[in-house]
């Protein structure tokens, strides 16, 4: 007998919906892991069993000095993700408003952003070093590992705010323009409120994607590392609970950035549908 | 009309900044290293006389060109595992989630990994791995086997586990937007016409989502291809992809080397997404159709 395709369709839906939720553990369970592997005892190792419950590698953490301390690094790098977050802010609203105007040579401008995603960040980083090298110009995190960083910020906010300008209606500002505005005050009275959405999207790509930047970084930093680049060295030297330490901490960062710019998002949201109705 | 006059100086003029940003931190670079990897000579310095000398050595070597290999067979396996996983998940969370509310966390529990550290979560994969890791001990507990399987951490396989929890996503993202984009009319259509539902998702479905599906398995693809943190991470020291040649050469000063592996490395980047460009047109995404 044959089975209805009522049943067959509750067969595949159960499958994906089983595929689904394993996938989901199997994404999970290794930052849950991390996060609670942090607070092992003192003794504790960096698998399972746990040794105790403590804070005991936050507070070491906490009290590092010189060779594993995190502290500057942490701030390196988020001041340099707000830097990189408030240029690809500027620099996407400005080229995706450019393109809006298809200026001559319009596609190549396209490509080259969209090479800043293709290129392996390992080469862009690296043949900046040598550029650097050859033109005599020495590494540091808030010069060069800024500059390498927006090439590969600047391309996602970019693609965010075409995206953002293709599902625009371009009449609100055509009503604007008609009713005496200058182009200026139509784009920053109606066109910038209605992006504004988009706008928060391409600072969190840029936020988000500089704080956990590491090849790039890797090759341009010089002597003051960011947040990444010292996880990577303390791993290289040896894997204790603190590295879990900070990890969790760092993730805890960026998830609560999200969640931030998601609220934001979501109240905005809602106070422009409340106007609507 | 609107804020910005087609074909002005100005549209011309906002977009210079980030174009001259772009080529001089991105296209310079790059053309710069080609050009490295032409350097003979002793010294390194633009003086150096061009050969080919260092591609005849790289391509000399057997290690290296089976390296080079196994990073392309590696990055397919990928793509298969990621697209098949990613297909099925997107197709899930759109079209089999009822609840808008359940559709909601589930997305959530999906792609918010997606904004935290690829360094971290590939870290994380660690103590889940080794001989005393999780799933030993899980497996040794079930009594599945006696003594703990040393083949996961520091291993092929082992990197295969970590990076497609880490870019299913990517695969799965594009294919949820594109399914969202249907318009449940035209699968009514089809079903009122007496289509069965696999032809429905074959001639229907499919080719509607198959821009997304490009384009996910290009991110997998250059993602994959350049990974080399988790490879250095969850691989030990005994697993190498072409990345990590670079790596390797840069830490010991051979730059003109490692000029070569990278030259290589945006030939294989440049194929692959041409040949992507090829079949869909990332500029018309998001515009309604």
């Amino acid at each position: 007998m044959k089975l209805g395709w009522k049943l067959r369709s509750d067969i595949v839906g159960w499958a994906l919906g089983t595929l689904t939720v394993v996938f989901l553990a199997y994404q999970w369970l290794p930052i849950l892991t991390l996060g609670l592997l942090s607070f092992a005892g003192p003794t504790g190792g960096t698998t399972f069993p746990m040794n105790g419950v403590s804070l005991h590698w936050y507070a070491e953490l906490w009290k590092a000095t010189v060779m594993n301390d995190f502290k500057p690094p942490l701030v390196r790098s988020s001041l340099l993700a707000a830097a990189c977050a408030l240029t690809t802010i500027v620099l996407s609203v400005m080229s995706a408003q450019a393109m809006r105007g298809r200026f001559r040579g319009n596609n190549w401008f396209f490509y080259l952003m969209l090479l800043g995603i293709m290129a392996p960040g390992i080469l862009v980083g690296f043949g900046f070093a040598v550029l650097m090298r050859l033109l005599g110009i020495e590494l540091a995190w808030n010069t060069t590992t800024f500059l390498v960083q927006v090439s590969w910020t600047l391309p996602f906010g970019f693609l965010t705010m075409l995206a953002v300008f293709n599902r625009f209606d371009s009449r609100v500002e055509e009503a604007a323009l008609t009713l005496g505005a200058s182009r200026i005050t139509a784009f920053r009275r109606i066109t910038l409120p209605l992006i504004l959405p988009g706008v928060i999207g391409a600072g969190l790509f840029g936020f988000s994607l500089s704080y956990d930047e590491y090849p790039r970084s890797m090759f341009t930093t010089g002597p003051d590392q960011t947040l990444p680049l010292a996880i990577m060295a303390q791993l290289d030297r040896q894997l204790t609970p603190e590295i879990y330490a900070i990890g969790t901490t760092t993730t805890a960062f960026s998830l609560i950035a999200v969640l931030m710019c998601s609220s934001a998002l979501w109240a905005m949201r809602r106070s422009t549908s409340a106007r609507r109705s | 009309m609107s804020t910005i006059r087609a074909r002005s100086a100005a549209s011309y003029w906002l977009a210079v900044p980030a174009a001259l940003w772009m080529l001089g931190v991105v296209v310079v670079p790059i053309v710069l290293l080609a050009w490295v990897s032409l350097w003979g000579g002793r010294t390194f310095s633009p003086a150096s006389p061009l050969t080919f000398d260092n591609y005849t050595k790289f391509f000399a070597n057997k290690t290296y060109l089976q390296l080079a290999l196994s990073t392309v067979g590696h990055t397919a396996v990928l793509m298969a595992v990621t697209g098949v996983l990613g297909y099925g998940i997107a197709y899930f969370l759109t079209m089999k989630v009822r609840s808008p509310r359940w559709r909601l966390v589930l997305f959530l529990a999906f792609v918010v990994p997606f904004w935290t550290s690829t360094l971290i979560r590939g870290i994380a994969w660690v103590p889940f791995l080794g001989v005393n890791g999780v799933i030993n001990q899980a497996l040794i507990f079930t009594g599945a086997t006696r003594s703990p399987i040393e083949a996961f951490l520091y291993s092929r396989f082992g990197i295969s586990m970590a990076q497609a929890s880490l870019y299913t996503m990517m695969a799965a993202g594009p294919v949820v937007y594109m399914l969202n984009a249907i318009q449940p009319a035209l699968r009514e259509a089809a079903m009122t016409l007496k289509a069965p539902p696999l032809v429905v998702f074959w001639r229907i479905v499919f080719p509607l989502t198959l821009p997304g599906v490009v384009i996910g398995q290009v991110l997998v693809f250059l993602n994959v291809m350049a990974d080399f943190a988790t490879v250095a991470t969850v691989g030990g020291n005994k697993h190498a992809m072409l990345p990590n040649l670079v790596l390797l050469f840069y830490e010991g000063s051979q730059h003109r080397a490692a000029s070569v592996v990278a030259v290589l490395l945006m030939a294989c980047m440049l194929i692959g997404v041409i040949a992507a460009l090829r079949v869909v047109d990332i500029r018309r995404l998001g515009a309604d159709r």
